[in-house]
């Protein structure tokens, strides 16, 4: 019920801001030491285009620089039917490990089941996934209307696409704004069947609202006297829309890295679960081995652009 | 099974010596009011000094000794009136009824007597605190709205997790574990706003008892605490009118007799007026939509004849918040109780309690037909409770009765309406019965021990129709997936259980001035309210025991040192040191989804708890400065697999030290001054050790996989108003008919930020591809300054 709650904090932020003071300050708490473990970013689609798979090591929290890449490592994917794909280290990006089609080839088959091993330090780390089944998008739509409680005009897209019946369906929708993959935490856009979660019983049906309108920026209007956000669309802004189907432990990995990494602050704090670790289905094939996160799923691709005209 | 043996053999050879004593005596009953207004005093204490024992007046202000013939007298006592005593001959059985006057208000037809000569009635109840609405009213509050939740935690052994947070925790039990009664009704939600106030009008509540531990056997259903709220009964000697304009409320609270002492009736409104103030500038609220909360209590009552008495109270409140005129969300509650005393003889007080609640919320999101969400859930119940009180002789009263509530849960009535298509994402309802059985005996030995002992017995049943669904085993922390289903009828049973509940209490009088207090007891619960976050909200959903969730039980012991101190007993010290354990505590997995989830029991953990600590309380009581001191020394923890490697880990609201202050000084007739402090370790959080990034998205991670590893800063704060009377008397010197006050507050008054949490996210900027994403740890104070009040109150 995330889109839910994003309303619900909303709705808490504008009441607080009229009734009370409260107070934010950047502090620099010390942490406690850990050590450097493997993080493995394999997020591979059937795009035509090269497929990468990132290997770093985790940093300290609040160190903000780029996480070193992790060199040496084999890595390979294997499908279910023998075929190997061999990933190799990018000698332009270190951490990069790169498997480049032949032509207009892509990768994997809906269906098919994948293994990741990653051999690095003497350790093997393993993990598979499955390439699901994706439907397409039909259309993506623009509306234009008065902000919420305000008069302020935005634009807000919205695709339009049918989850295929049979429950068990999940998806990624990722929105790349004029080629930028929008990637804020609240930006994070996925569904289970047409909705939230496997709960919500809404197999075979157009994706419901909140995610058809998932594919939209957020970004809070700074310019002096405004409130609320941006409109996240202006003249000739272009959208692209892309639903990678992911697997039920992708859906559960997507689900916690949302509520660890969406933290708006202020009075939504009173509201906020406890720190925990996101899910990694990264294992070390000796359970007492160093440990690694990240994760890795293998995805169908469907997508559609447009770009927005003001008449 | 020890103890109940022990129970019965009680039962059977001290009874029946205490039933054939009863020979050749006779009954001294009544009722004990408040001489201004007729309202009944509870837990005043009744004294025959001849036998040097007494009784304490009941929820009803009732009382019944049974004494053999003879010349006694009758002393009559309750802090903040004035003590009276009278003599009176037993040649049969009579009623005295008396009236107190207030110290304040005194009236010339009473007799008085210097309270110093009066020896209270010694129970052996602890572990409860009791706070009279007059108190609650002297104490600063934030923006100066006079609150009874949280005034209750400046008590000790209760404690928040911060400004704002719903509800309290009591000995480091979670909020959900408290059981909130408005006349008998349970009360789901206790707080408008989120948490900011709370729902009980302080216009209407008479009297507020929280019960720690030492719980008596005819409470039950919840394991850390029962806070028993009384609502006024409404003057049944004159009209009256009270109110105010505060900060956030403005209140009106009507009182009269119906028919002058023997019916009366009290109608008490309190709304938020910050929107009507607003509405012209707010275009939201000029296009439809709604910030307001409210709340209506209504009480009445009649005295029948002297035998029979009954009451009917209801209360009805609701928090709304719309950006229109459709889209938004609502909650309440809404409570009715029907109460019928009936005296069956002299020393048979009998009370039958009838009682609707409801706590439901709504949420609605689009405003066109063809796409909209549109949400309730709710919670209702029935209950039906006969108690019996016989006063067997002047060393024994017997309580006994039962509780019957039936229980029906809607967790979601949801439709979500995409393109025109509806999707209905309802779960369906639950329905439960909850029957409990009590009885308890409260006994003095000797003058130097008495006992209290009890037993409950309750049984909770799951009942159809419905589907049960049972879940696989998986790793501790992992989502655990169905793997059956069974559809049940109409009243066929799915699951059930039972619980023995034994609860005993000991004093020994150590010296006219001092005792030693002790108890055990245990609790069940059968509910439970599904929150993983800091603070609970009001979307946060009840969830009953299933065949998938087993009640929480509670294993209490107490152990307290209890003084008066000074010859004129003004101040009072107490300490008492607790241990619970706790089992079959819920906790979640990590990304549980506990909104419109019919597989919610998937994503539950169980783990058990323990609690323990020591609370330091003096309080004086009289005189022109008062106040008390109360310090608690604690800690509360949980152990459950999948959660901090499987070791015990604090709760988010353990509090290792809670101080507390609180004091009242009249300055002159006219001004007083109250002022209250503060100051709580920081509370338990969770902090990353590292980050990594996958897929541009920066993630938070823990090496160590801990839980609450780490403290937040400590917290105090200072608060303190003045009051100032309105005059008395008109220029010309005769009394004026309508009484008013103001009170100037200052909350938080040396302006200090107290971190209400630390989060760490990564900014808001976008950064492109190659650039590092930045992260940053943030403390957050709700308060982060002084706030003023200012709020005119008025009787006539």
């Amino acid at each position: 019920m995330n889109a839910n709650y994003k309303g619900f904090t909303g709705l808490l932020i504008v009441f607080a801001a009229i009734a009370f003071v409260s107070c934010e300050d950047k502090i620099n708490p010390s942490l406690e030491n850990a050590n450097s473990i493997l993080v493995v970013d394999a997020w591979i689609n059937n795009l035509v285009e090269e497929q990468t798979i990132l290997l770093t090591l985790t940093q300290p929290y609040l160190e903000n620089v780029l996480p070193t890449g992790v060199s040496g490592a084999s890595i390979t994917i294997t499908d279910n039917q023998g075929r190997i794909f061999s990933f190799k280290e990018s000698d332009k990006a270190l951490g990069n490990y790169i498997w480049k089609p032949t032509g207009n080839e892509t990768f994997g088959k809906i269906g098919n089941r994948y293994t990741l091993t990653i051999v690095y330090k003497g350790e093997t780390f393993k993990s598979t996934s499955r390439m699901g089944r994706v439907p397409s998008i039909d259309s993506i739509t623009f509306k234009t209307e008065k902000q919420p409680g305000g008069t302020k005009l935005i634009t807000r897209g919205e695709f339009w696409a049918t989850d295929p019946i049979g429950v068990g369906d999940a998806y990624w929708i990722k929105a790349f704004k004029n080629g930028l993959l929008l990637n804020k935490p609240a930006e994070i856009n996925f569904a289970f069947d047409a909705g939230f979660s496997p709960g919500g019983q809404t197999d075979g049906v157009v994706f419901i609202t909140p995610i058809r309108r998932g594919i939209n920026s957020i970004d809070e209007d700074t310019s002096a006297g405004a409130t609320g956000n941006l409109s996240p669309f202006t003249d000739n802004d272009s959208i692209n829309v892309q639903i990678h189907s992911i697997t039920y432990e992708s859906f559960n990995y997507l689900n916690q890295v949302t509520l660890e990494t969406q933290r708006p602050g202020g009075f939504s704090e009173l509201f906020s679960r406890p720190l925990s670790n996101v899910s990694t289905n990264i294992a070390n094939a000796n359970p007492t081995g160093s440990k690694a996160v990240g994760f890795f799923n293998v995805a169908a691709v469907s997508s559609l652009g447009k770009r927005y005209k003001e008449k | 099974m020890k103890f109940f043996k022990l129970l019965v053999f009680t039962f059977i050879f001290c009874a029946p010596s205490a039933f054939s004593q009863n020979l050749e005596k006779f009954t001294v009953n009544g009722y004990i009011k408040d001489a201004s207004n007729g309202e009944a005093l509870i837990g005043a204490s009744v004294y025959v000094k001849e036998i040097n024992n007494g009784a304490l007046t009941n929820e009803y202000g009732f009382y019944s000794i049974t004494l053999p013939p003879g010349n006694y007298t009758l002393g009559v006592t309750y802090l903040g009136y004035l003590s009276v005593s009278r003599p009176f001959a037993l040649d049969k059985n009579q009623q005295i009824n008396v009236e107190l006057a207030s110290e304040s208000t005194q009236l010339e037809e009473v007799v008085v007597e210097d309270t110093e000569d009066q020896p209270t009635v010694r129970n052996t109840e602890m572990s409860t605190n009791k706070l009279d609405i007059k108190t609650i009213t002297k104490i600063p509050t934030l923006l100066g709205e006079v609150d009874v939740i949280r005034s209750l935690l400046l008590l000790p052994g209760v404690s928040t997790v911060g400004e704002g947070a719903a509800g309290f925790n009591v000995r480091g039990g979670g909020v959900g574990q408290n059981l909130v009664l408005l006349d008998e009704a349970p009360v789901y939600n206790s707080s408008h706003l989120f948490g900011f106030f709370s729902v009980f009008n302080p216009d209407a509540v008479k009297d507020v008892k929280l019960y720690k531990g030492a719980v008596p056997a005819r409470y039950g259903g919840r394991i850390a605490s029962i806070l028993d709220v009384r609502m006024k009964e409404g003057n049944s000697k004159k009209f009256e009118a009270n109110g105010g304009i505060g900060t956030i409320f403005s209140r009106l609270a009507i009182e009269a007799p119906i028919v002058k002492d023997k019916a009366s009736f009290i109608v008490a409104l309190r709304r938020s007026y910050i929107d009507i103030l607003a509405r012209p500038t707010l275009q939201f609220l000029k296009d439809g939509g709604a910030l307001n909360f409210y709340d209506l209590t209504l009480k009445a009552n009649y005295n029948i004849n002297r035998k029979n008495k009954v009451f009917l109270s209801g209360y009805f409140g609701r928090d709304v918040f719309k950006f229109d005129r459709v889209q938004g969300f609502d909650w309440g509650n809404q409570t009715g109780t029907l109460r019928w005393n009936h005296l069956f003889n002299e020393r048979l007080f009998s009370n039958l309690t009838l009682v609707y609640s409801q706590y439901d919320y709504n949420l609605a999101f689009g405003n066109d037909d063809r796409n909209s969400f549109r949400w309730n859930s709710s919670i209702s119940n029935f209950i039906a409770k006969p108690q019996f009180t016989y006063y067997i002789n002047s060393n024994n009263e017997l309580n006994f009765g039962a509780d019957v509530t039936y229980y029906s849960f809607e967790p979601a009535n949801a439709v979500g309406v995409t393109n025109g298509q509806a999707v209905d994402l309802s779960i369906e309802r639950k329905y439960n019965l909850e029957t409990a059985v009590h009885v308890g005996n409260s006994q003095k030995i000797s003058d130097l021990l008495s006992i209290d002992y009890g037993l409950r017995f309750s049984h909770f049943q799951y009942l159809g129709p419905g589907t049960a669904y049972t879940y696989n085993d998986t790793i501790p922390g992992i989502r655990r997936s169905v793997i059956g289903s069974k559809k049940y009828g109409d009243g066929e049973t799915i699951a059930q259980y039972s619980n023995l509940e034994p609860r005993l209490s000991f004093k020994v009088q150590a010296s006219p001035s001092s005792s030693v207090k002790g108890s055990y007891n245990r609790t069940a619960q059968y509910l439970h309210l599904i929150s993983n976050t800091t603070a609970s909200n009001p979307l946060d959903v009840w969830t009953p025991t299933s065949n998938n969730i087993k009640p929480q039980t509670a294993d209490q012991f107490t152990l307290g040192y209890f003084k008066e101190i000074g010859e004129e007993k003004k101040y009072e010290f107490s300490l008492e040191g607790y241990l619970r354990y706790t089992r079959n505590q819920i906790d979640y997995i990590d990304g549980a989804d506990l909104l419109i989830n019919r597989f919610l029991e998937g994503d539950l953990l169980v783990g058990k708890g323990r609690a323990y600590g020591v609370e330091a309380y003096v309080q004086k009581k009289t005189g022109r400065f008062t106040g008390w001191v109360s310090y608690t020394l604690g800690r509360s923890e949980l152990k459950t697999d999948g959660i901090n490697r499987g070791e015990w880990y604090e709760t988010r609201y353990n509090q290792t030290h809670n101080l507390k202050i609180a004091g009242f000084y009249d300055i002159s007739k006219r001004w007083s001054v109250s002022g209250n402090f503060v100051f709580t370790s920081g509370t338990p959080t969770t902090f990353p050790t590292s980050r990594y990034v996958v897929q541009g998205v920066l993630i938070p991670y823990n090496a160590q996989e801990s839980r609450n590893n780490v403290h937040l800063p400590d917290y105090h704060r200072l608060d303190i108003s003045f009051r100032f009377e309105g005059r008395k008397t008109h220029r010309d010197g005769s009394v004026r008919r309508n009484t008013d006050y103001w009170v100037f507050g200052l909350y938080n008054l040396y302006a200090r930020k107290n971190p209400f949490s630390i989060y760490f996210s990564q900014t808001d900027a976008r950064f492109p591809t190659g650039q590092a994403l930045q992260s940053q740890a943030i403390q957050l104070a709700i308060i982060g300054t002084v706030i003023p009040s200012i709020s005119y109150n008025f009787k006539f």
